[in-house]
């Protein structure tokens, strides 16, 4: 029994993984076109999560709640914009990393008087009965994670790649000023680079909160673990943020069981710093020739 | 002066004398209580105005310093009986080393990335000071006693003196550092960490010596506050109270030790707010009505967008709404601290004391100090002997990027003493030369040779420590210090006491000698008269001739001046061209980037003509204007 | 039609533009030229909305449009081709050419079907970018940016075109192609506004021309009239 510990230590912890990978893949989508990331994404997660518990407690059913909470994610998106991003971005300061991280503490405050303190479950109509793979035990609930991760994130690469505004996207990533040109608004693709992510936030607090439950701290320590994997992926190669989730993940599972389960956040954090230390340009300088 | 020296230093004095005589007077634990922990964390938020104020970078591990200063004196005190003092010391010395140790990786990164790391780090050290119990005791808590004072066992009076006198002296001793070349390096690093380097002006090794001077301040800190409460658990040291600090360095204002003691005195009174409802009612009304009347004022000159106006005046809206209908106002602490936090950050960012400082300097006009006389400016800048020999040598140079050759295998000699133009159609390569010379860019091929000694590449810094200086067709100017500043930062030939002379105001000798120093180069630049001018408030003209005289104030064998006239009106061409000609009867040797063609005639003694990244003439001005080969680069090929 | 009337406009303190007025009328092609440093380019981009002009007009079609974001002016119909070219790298050549169109196109499906035709005239003008429209644009060479930059701007179907320096950094070969591409698009008769540093093309090309200088118009007048004027050669090489 023992041996198999490790397998399977790896395998469930790599799944809580691609949620990491999610959110980092979140930022890659704002900072590509505004330089510029939510700190308080981790609040984003788990008050969307909670709105969603919300809508399944007034009597939606679940595949009905989804899209409601995808919307209200998209929304919380577009008001970290405007309220915490906008005026920086015109003044071209980086005050949004203070006000991003003051807007994530007010929506902790405030979820935890909605919502309350405890943990909360969340339903769900995937089994959460494990079935046995490759001699590692496994639920459909674990899967649908991956699922959930891999679709979105496909679905916006298609987004990226087939429809035209997809490909302003791109543009206004590329070169600002000259997507400006071809009659691209970049103020409103910068709305919709975080409309996105609050997306994917949404969809990261919905794939995990049935199997970690939700509650006001469930994402605190997300946002720095999603930043190791940006920086370590770096920011171009859209699913390399899985595959170093995949690993972080693995590492903080087998970390909690052998250190304890409080030093499950060390492994993330400590890659980030040496990742910081090792790359400095990681995700918010690639070697841009300076112009003076 | 005795009336500038009585303002400043009086209002501090009467402070402080006024809080130390206060255990006298007023015989309530609880005040006192309130005051020693005033006084830690005055200490604690200047150390951390250091970074967010003086080096304008988003600082998020204080608190884990004063943790770690926590910890580290309570643990010496109970395992290993230390007195008062030597703990102090070693909760100093915790805040310094973990301080410089997480500098090196952090301070490399700019602001969102330095955030990030400092971030991680407090976020680990808050999971190793709860998960390490073997040591720390973990959540259950670290009880301590108050160690003696040099044998002294120190009662709540007794330390709440020594926490004032601590406070004093950290007070005094930063306010030296701050009015040094030290203070002026760490505001110019945050305008323009390029100028620094190419000043030769250590960007990096002084940002790491600011980090540490706060996160020791934070471990000091730390050891008082251990004292104070003599009981310790990692819950203490979050983020929750690194927001507080933040809250208090805002709001109390930036840049300011006054600040630094306003948002400490802020920090303590806070828990007290929140729990008397009516205070906290008067107070939500009082932060509307200013939020309305600032940001109505500001609207209304048109000085800030809307959204500066708005989001503070809804944001302490919702605080009143919350004050009046909320039952415990407790439970929402920290969206109240979000709200404070938020309306202070996007509607009166220079906090209270920088709002007050105007009101202050219009209500008392304090006439600054006298300002030295120039030195002689033969003394700044030694005239240099005529020596035709070649200064710099350039042989096939080269630059890339990505397929672009910029710089294709370009040679030339700048002999010692000319002034030698560089000119050459957009996109010719000169910028890209003279980058690859300051060492801005490395060289993808070819060397570099000054005085026959092979220069340092890639690095502004190197190549500055080496004797080449420049200015930069995009300015560069440190916008918030004054001209005078501008140009005394760079004077740093003229810096030699050691830190702790400074740190005790012994440094003052040096000072004026640099002063007079960058006064005469002011004068040089026709900036005499500006000196205590804002940079950001000159005209565009008068930047361009600052960056000149700060170029100087490095004493170069090399200057180079990118496009020095560039955007510059008729006038002051006249006043530029003037300058250059001093500076060449001096003897220092130029490379002039030029497009005015009557400039590079009047000015330069050879001209070196780039097109497409390689030399296609060179010569004296008239010779070269001639050249059938630069009339085609310019003009276009006859047929 | 485009006029400029006595526009002022500059970066941060510094006033490049000082009164600057010209007009670019139907079926023309006007030169705007001078020393470097003139205000050539930054007239271009106070133009084209790029930077925002603290005084004076700029009337596309008699509409004002001075003061704008740049996205607006040239959903108007104001198409800049920039100096450097600023081709999006990581995307196709087509791709490159669809965004060119992007005020005209559906923003999420059917572009492609709408965009053939004009896709086809572009490629007749330029089949070398036929041969490409799959590569990434940032492999293309010089001159083959070039055409793409000009291409994007035709898919737009602008009403005004501004072309800032087309010749910067290229080889004479290839300028010689795109000013032959200048001259084709001068007879579909859409107004250019050129600024080039290479004098003899631009006067050979152009319908009228002003000589920029200091940040201000000082001479204007047909090809002819400039080549007589000594001050023009004199600007240049002091």
């Amino acid at each position: 029994m023992t041996t198999s510990i490790v397998p399977q230590l790896i395998v469930s912890g790599a799944l809580m993984g691609l949620v990491y990978a999610l959110v980092a893949y979140g930022f890659q989508l704002t900072f590509a076109t505004s330089k510029s990331i939510n700190f308080g994404q981790g609040e984003l997660v788990m008050v969307s999560a909670f709105f969603s518990l919300t809508l399944t407690k007034v009597g939606f059913p679940y595949w009905l709640m989804i899209p409601g909470g995808l919307l209200f994610g998209v929304l919380l998106g577009l008001f970290v914009e405007r309220a915490a991003v906008r005026l920086a971005l015109e003044q071209k300061s980086e005050g949004w990393v203070l006000l991003t991280i003051i807007l994530g503490l007010f929506f902790f405050s405030a979820a935890e008087n909605i919502w309350g303190r405890d943990d909360q479950p969340f339903p769900t109509p995937i089994s959460a009965n494990a079935i046995q793979v490759f001699g590692v035990s496994i639920t459909p609930l674990e899967i649908s994670v991956a699922v959930g991760v891999l679709a979105i994130m496909g679905l916006i690469e298609l987004f990226k790649r087939m429809t035209l505004l997809g490909k302003a996207f791109e543009a206004v990533s590329s070169d600002r000023d000259a997507a400006e040109l071809m009659g691209v608004s970049a103020r409103r693709t910068i709305m919709l680079s975080y409309g996105l992510s609050g997306l994917s936030a949404a969809v990261a607090g919905i794939l995990v909160s049935p199997i970690t439950t939700v509650g006001p701290t469930m994402a605190s320590v997300l946002v720095l673990k999603a930043f190791s994997v940006a920086v370590v992926a770096g920011l171009d190669s859209g699913f390399g943020v899985v595959l170093v989730g995949l690993v972080l993940g693995a590492l903080e599972g087998l970390t909690s069981f052998y250190v304890g389960s409080g030093w499950r956040e060390a492994p993330g954090l400590v890659l980030l710093i040496l990742a910081l230390a090792v790359r400095p340009s990681g995700v918010f300088g690639k070697a841009v020739i300076r112009k003076v | 002066m005795v009336k500038r020296l009585f303002f400043i230093h009086g209002a501090e004095l009467l402070v402080f004398v006024l809080l130390a005589s206060v255990p006298l007077v007023v015989i309530n634990p609880f005040a006192l209580g309130l005051l020693t922990l005033l006084a830690i964390y005055g200490i604690l938020l200047i150390g951390l105005d250091v970074t967010v104020g003086y080096l304008g970078q988003i600082n998020l591990a204080q608190a884990a310093f004063l943790g770690l200063g926590a910890y580290a004196s309570g643990l010496t005190v109970t395992h290993f009986g230390l007195g008062m003092v030597s703990a102090l010391f070693v909760s100093l010395l915790t805040g310094l080393v973990f301080g410089a140790v997480i500098a090196f990786p952090a301070l490399r990164l700019e602001g969102p990335q330095f955030a990030l790391a400092t971030l991680s780090f407090s976020a680990l050290v808050a999971t190793t000071l709860n998960e390490w119990e073997s040591v720390t005791h973990g959540a259950q808590g670290l009880s301590l006693v108050r160690p003696p004072f040099f044998g002294v066992n120190l009662a709540a009076q007794g330390f709440y003196w020594l926490c004032l006198v601590l406070l004093a002296i950290v007070w005094m001793g930063m306010h030296n550092l701050l009015n040094s070349q030290w203070g002026r390096t760490f505001e110019a690093l945050r305008d323009s960490p390029i100028a620094t380097d190419a000043m030769g002006i250590g960007t990096f090794r002084h940002r790491v010596a600011a980090f540490a001077l706060g996160s020791a301040l934070g471990g000091l800190a730390g050891g008082l506050y251990a004292f104070n409460f003599q009981y310790l658990q990692p819950q203490i040291f979050v983020w929750e109270l690194m927001v507080i600090l933040l809250l208090g360095v805002v709001l109390g204002g930036r840049k300011s030790l006054w600040g630094a003691f306003v948002g400490a005195a802020f920090i303590v009174l806070l828990p007290n707010l929140l729990s008397n409802r009516i205070l906290f009612q008067i107070f939500s009304l009082f932060g509307l009505l200013t939020a309305l009347a600032a940001g109505g004022r500001s609207y209304f000159r048109k000085t800030i967008r809307p959204f500066q106006a708005i989001a503070p005046i809804v944001a302490m809206g919702l605080l009143v709404v919350v004050a009046f209908t909320v039952q415990n106002i407790e439970d929402l602490r920290r969206a109240i601290f979000a709200l404070m936090l938020f309306s202070v950050v996007v509607g009166l960012p220079e906090g209270l004391m920088g709002f007050a400082a105007r009101f202050l300097s219009k209500l008392f006009r304090i006439a600054p100090a006298a300002l030295s006389e120039p030195a002689p400016l033969d003394r700044v800048l030694v005239k240099k002997a005529a020596d035709p020999s070649p200064l710099l040598e350039l042989r096939e140079l080269k630059r890339n990027f990505g397929g672009v050759r910029a710089v294709d295998g370009v040679s030339l000699v700048v002999r010692s003493g000319q002034v030698h133009g560089l000119i050459g159609p957009n996109g010719s390569g000169k910028s890209t030369l003279v980058n690859v010379i300051s060492g801005l860019y490395a060289p993808s091929g070819g060397t570099m040779l000054l005085r026959g000694r092979p220069l340092p590449v890639g690095s502004l810094f190197n190549a500055a420590r080496t004797g080449i200086s420049r200015t930069f067709q995009n300015l560069q100017i440190f916008s918030e210090l004054t001209a005078l500043d501008n140009v005394m930062v760079a004077m740093k030939d003229t810096y030699h006491k050691p830190l702790p002379l400074v740190l005790f105001g012994l440094a003052r000798g040096e000072e004026r000698c640099s002063q007079s120093g960058a006064l005469a180069l002011l004068e040089l630049v026709g900036l005499r008269d500006e000196a205590r001018t804002p940079a950001k408030d000159l005209p565009y003209g008068a930047q361009r001739l600052l960056e000149i005289a700060r170029a100087l104030a490095c004493h170069p064998d090399l200057l180079i001046l990118d496009e020095p006239a560039a955007g510059v009106a008729h006038p002051d061409v006249r006043k530029l061209v003037e300058i250059i000609r001093n500076i060449h009867r001096i003897g220092i040797t130029t490379i002039l980037i030029e497009h005015h063609m009557d400039v590079v005639s009047e000015l330069c003694d050879v001209v070196t003509v780039l097109d497409g990244g390689l030399v296609i003439a060179e010569g004296r001005p008239e010779e070269v204007k001639r050249h059938p080969k630069v009339i085609a680069a310019y003009l276009g090929a006859s047929a | 039609m485009l006029i400029v009337d006595k526009l002022y406009a500059g970066y941060g303190l510094s006033e490049v533009l000082v009164g600057t007025s010209l007009q670019v009328k139907a079926g023309t092609l006007v030169a705007l030229i001078g020393p470097n440093g003139a205000g050539k380019s930054t007239t271009m981009r106070a133009i084209s909305g790029l930077i925002k002009p603290t005084k004076g007009q700029v009337l596309l079609d008699n509409k004002p449009v001075q003061g704008m974001d740049a996205s607006q002016i040239a959903r108007l119909g104001l198409a800049h081709v920039p100096e450097g070219r600023r081709v999006f790298g990581p995307l196709s050549t087509e791709d490159n050419l669809l965004l060119g169109g992007y005020r005209r196109l559906p923003r999420f499906f059917g572009f492609r079907k709408k965009a053939v035709r004009d896709l086809e005239r572009v490629y007749e003008l330029f089949p070398r970018l036929q041969e490409r429209r799959r590569q990434a644009a940032g492999t293309l060479s010089g001159g083959e940016q070039q055409m793409l930059a000009i291409g994007r701007a035709l898919m737009a179907d602008p009403k005004v075109i501004l072309m800032d320096e087309p010749s910067m950094g290229l080889a004479p070969v290839i300028v010689e192609e795109v000013f032959a591409t200048i001259q084709r698009l001068k007879e579909t008769g859409i107004p250019l506004l050129l600024v080039e540093q290479i004098i003899k093309r631009a006067l050979e090309v152009a319908d009228y021309v002003y000589v920029m200088e200091h940040g201000r118009v000082v001479i204007q007048g047909s090809p002819a009239e400039l080549r007589k004027n000594e001050r023009v050669i004199a600007a240049y090489l002091g």
